[in-house]
């Protein structure tokens, strides 16, 4: 795939990120529920690693710098589908539990900025870390499950005793859809399948594109 | 079976849609059946009332209380959020 098309691919994506994180701190500012905060948290973090990975495309031909990026895009990639998780974990507890949730999101932010300073600045000097590429795939695997527990909890919770049901069926297509991009780079990463790292960058595009529409479908009739 | 904590917005946004539901039907509203309708004791509904007036979501005219564009535009809006964390499964 051409690096000036993938390159676009990741900005757009980046613009779409942050307009669900728009949404998302709309509603959390409208609800104040502690847990909502994970999903403006886990978009932005999202964005960035979407982000990272077009700057990592733009300085390719500087294999220190693009591999810095990279890793940020990693860690990045999978505290955003972490702290999504989490929003939908703790969606069904009580006020109680959430307050733990803030504690937790600061804490694991520290982390995950530590980890990424760690991997920017101190490991690569000293060592030769392992190609970004061999711990791509084990990254990959984690936010599968990540993902995998958000479309459990999202089919689990699904209400089909109110009314029409097909609003209530994109919210689980989109994960589906991101599920699927992840799975497919793993396959990607794996055989080098240009075929599944098309449709990998095509089926992430689609799902940000379908988390928009749910927010401008809202609040309309129900379909 | 523990009640949730409601928060502040979500208490302006059931004052105003019962104050609007009420203006529809009765043309006059009754602040009593308001707070009722709303949950809230009428000292502390009183409360939310100054403050919806203070912000200009409901106005006083003609001793007769008016649930203004700004305050409609704040039920639309809260309406539109919570069925989007309703969508998205939350």
């Amino acid at each position: 795939m051409n690096t000036e098309i993938l390159v676009i691919s990741e900005f757009v994506s980046v613009a779409l990120a942050l307009i669900l994180v728009r949404f998302f701190v709309k509603a959390y500012r409208l609800v104040r529920s502690a847990y909502l905060l994970g999903l403006p948290i886990g978009f932005s973090f999202l964005a960035s690693s979407y982000f990272f990975l077009g700057i990592s495309l733009l300085y390719e031909d500087g294999v220190a710098v693009s591999d810095s990026f990279l890793w940020f895009r990693l860690i990045a990639q999978s505290f955003g589908f972490a702290l999504v998780a989490f929003a939908y974990y703790f969606s069904s507890k009580t006020e109680r539990a959430t307050k733990y949730i803030l504690g937790l999101i600061t804490f694991a932010s520290v982390i995950s900025i530590l980890l990424v300073l760690v991997a920017l600045i101190v490991v690569p000097p000293f060592l030769e870390i392992p190609c970004v590429n061999v711990l791509d795939e084990y990254f990959r695997i984690t936010n599968l499950v990540f993902l995998g527990y958000v479309i459990y909890h999202l089919v689990k919770h699904l209400k089909p005793s109110n009314g029409p049901t097909s609003g209530f069926v994109w919210a689980p297509s989109a994960f589906s859809l991101m599920w699927l991009a992840q799975y497919s780079l793993l396959i990607w990463g794996i055989d080098g399948s240009q075929a599944a790292f098309i449709f990998a960058h095509i089926a992430r595009l689609v799902s940000l594109i379908l988390f928009i529409r749910i927010y401008y479908q809202s609040g309309r009739a129900r379909e | 079976m523990k009640l949730q904590k409601r928060s502040k917005l979500r208490i302006y946004f059931d004052v105003l849609k019962i104050l609007r539901e009420e203006l529809n039907q009765n043309g006059h509203p009754s602040l009593t059946r308001v707070a009722h309708g709303a949950n809230l004791p009428y000292d502390r509904f009183r409360n939310c009332l100054e403050h919806l007036i203070q912000v200009g979501m409901v106005s006083r005219g003609d001793e007769k209380l008016i649930v203004t564009d700004k305050g409609c535009e704040f039920i639309q809006e809260f309406e539109r959020i919570t069925d989007f964390l309703e969508r998205m499964g939350l």
